[in-house]
């Protein structure tokens, strides 16, 4: 690691802009962005609109959906809360199973070279390829979305663990062992402390491909409310304003866990002296 | 060789500009369903080509109006035989699509899987439903059945699952217990029927004592302005195939069957489809009044927020 090398690590005045100027450059790229885009439809007019709808058509049904009060509103919110709800209870599944498989890998090599490396090529499939199995295997319902969500989510994290086991400066299981620790409690006391931050790492890469995997599977599995239904209703009747607003959403909701892994990832990094303090 | 090349790519560019003054060919959408039986049997005894004369007819068939719709947006498709469902969203959403002519009414049943224990709508409560795809005449259908007997799909608080299912998948899920009933179009209720499973809603319990439209057809605005004749051609083809559907029916049934065959490579049983044939009526007229009420019932599905006033959309 490259802890504390000041050629790597900038120092305060050479790491840039700070978060408020960030913020700003941020919003000001969101309003060109949107300029651009009701440049393109609702001015100039290039695409119809039940090609290309328009930011109003898109922000009109996203109020409809979050916060609206019609009988049928709101169904943006009941499908995020679907969502999140599923793809939590996949997530967590997945981060548990992951780390029991990553140790076992870590601590057992021919389990390394045999598992790990189909780990890898399992990874390399593109969720939506085990949705028609998952159908086939568990039915045409949650279970079938949740087994998508589990395995896109489980490899990750488990690689993640096996790796960071092996990555763990062998001073420290030395040290360890001198000291008297026996095996379960190197792991559990010296070698995964250790690994906290590729983990941490692992486990956000797993939330990035479990969200992925949850939308390409509610898209085939409708019957419950979920943003990949929300998807396959607008697709559905022609609704493309509302295709492109659960797309924003899937985004947005993708983004904002991805920045708060993030910022813990940084925060646990920081504690372990990988990162010089902001 | 090169000059051939440019030459044949001069030439190609002199007929798409031709083309549009005047198409020629005419690209149809429709799909293997016996609500669009007008189509299949056009399209076997080669009515609709005869009266195109020289322009040449695209068949293309498709699983669902969804994706009918989507090619008919792309402006992949001219003419198509759609559910009025579809074509009423193509319509709110301002696709240029106009209402041609009718093709079937009723001619889709709801059928329980025999060991589901549904004997009525009532006992839909808490099961798994399928149809066509989510947004479909059917699913409007399914979503009003519920909706008047105080039942609810899950996505709308409630505990009825709707599932989409493409109708020649259905025998499969219903073998494998995948789904506990469906909303299907003819021929596939009358093939479950076949297999032993219970209809448990009639064409004519589904909606309005069966006087509904299931089938249309729909044309795009701008080939219609642009080609007047070849629409009225096609036009009179149509009526042609629902006449000789309605004079000579076992004619009409051995030439579904073939096309059946050629499009999902199964035929079916002759008793099936006359089971089938039976539930349906085809005609050419358009009853406006009842796609104003399924305008309506789309609203209450909540598949738009508004419903359309259709009148302009039908051809005069």
């Amino acid at each position: 690691m490259t802890a504390l090398s000041p050629d790597i690590q900038p120092t305060r005045a050479a790491r840039g802009p700070g978060r408020w100027q960030t913020l700003v450059t941020q919003l000001v790229g969101l309003l060109v962005i949107l300029g651009a885009w009701w440049l393109i439809t609702d001015v100039l007019k290039l695409y119809p609109p039940y090609v290309f709808p328009g930011p109003k058509a898109v922000w009109t049904e996203i109020s409809y959906g979050l916060w609206g009060t019609g009988p049928q509103d709101g169904k943006l919110l009941s499908a995020i809360g679907g969502s999140l709800r599923r793809v939590l209870t996949g997530y967590v599944i997945a981060v548990l199973l992951g780390t029991a498989v990553g140790l076992l890998m870590g601590a057992w090599r021919p389990l390394r070279t045999t598992l790990g490396a189909y780990l890898t090529g399992i990874q390399s499939v593109p969720s939506i390829a085990f949705v028609p199995f998952a159908i086939l295997f568990l039915g045409l319902n949650e279970r079938a979305v949740l087994f998508v969500v589990i395995l896109e989510g489980f490899i990750p994290v488990a690689l993640a663990v096996s790796g960071a086991l092996l990555n763990v400066p062998p001073a420290l299981r030395v040290a360890g062992r001198t000291l008297g620790a026996s095996s379960l409690s190197l792991i559990v006391r010296v070698l995964l402390p250790a690994s906290v931050p590729s983990i941490l790492t692992g486990l956000r890469t797993a939330w990035s491909f479990a969200w992925r995997a949850l939308v390409g599977g509610e898209l085939l599995i409708a019957g419950a409310a979920s943003l990949g239904e929300q998807l396959e209703v607008g697709r559905n009747t022609a609704n493309v304003a509302l295709v492109l607003a659960t797309i924003i959403i899937i985004g947005v909701i993708g983004g904002l866990f991805d920045s708060l892994l993030r910022a813990a990832e940084g925060r646990v990094r920081r504690d372990y002296g990988l990162e010089v303090p902001q | 060789m090169t000059r051939n090349a440019l030459l044949t790519l001069l030439t190609l560019t002199l007929t798409t500009t031709a083309a549009a003054q005047d198409a020629q060919t005419v690209r149809l959408g429709f799909f293997p369903n016996l609500t669009h039986a007008p189509a299949l049997v056009g399209l076997e005894r080669g009515t609709f080509q005869k009266a195109l004369g020289k322009v040449k007819l695209d068949a293309k068939e498709f699983v669902s109006g969804t994706t009918l719709t989507e090619a008919f947006a792309a402006g992949q498709i001219d003419i198509a035989y759609v559910g009025p469902g579809p074509a009423i969203n193509a319509a709110g959403r301002g696709m240029p699509v106009q209402f041609l002519a009718g093709a079937s009414e009723a001619g889709a049943v709801l059928v329980a899987r025999k060991d589901s224990g549904i004997k009525s709508y009532k006992d839909l409560a808490g099961k798994i439903i399928a149809v066509p795809s989510l947004g479909n005449t059917q699913d409007i259908s399914l979503r009003h059945i519920l909706n008047e007997n105080s039942l609810k799909s899950k996505t709308d608080g409630g505990n009825v699952t709707i599932t989409p299912v493409a109708p020649v998948d259905v025998l499969a899920a219903f073998a494998a217990k995948r789904v506990d009933a469906t909303l299907v179009p003819e021929p596939w209720g009358a093939a479950l029927e076949a297999q032993g499973h219970k209809v448990i809603g009639t064409e004519k319990t589904v909606w309005r004592d069966g006087k509904y439209p299931t089938t249309v057809v729909i044309v795009n605005t701008k080939f219609a302005q642009a080609n007047p004749q070849l629409v009225a051609a096609f036009l009179k083809a149509h009526s042609e195939a629902v006449a000789f559907i309605n004079k000579s029916p076992v004619g009409a049934q051995t030439a579904v069957n073939a096309q059946l065959l050629k499009l999902t490579g199964a035929k079916l049983d002759p008793r099936v489809l006359q089971r089938a044939f039976a539930r349906t009526r085809f005609t050419t007229s358009l009853d406006l009044a009842a796609l104003t009420e399924y305008a309506k019932l789309n609203v209450e599905a909540g598949y738009a927020r508004s419903a359309p006033d259709l009148a302009p959309f039908i051809r005069k």
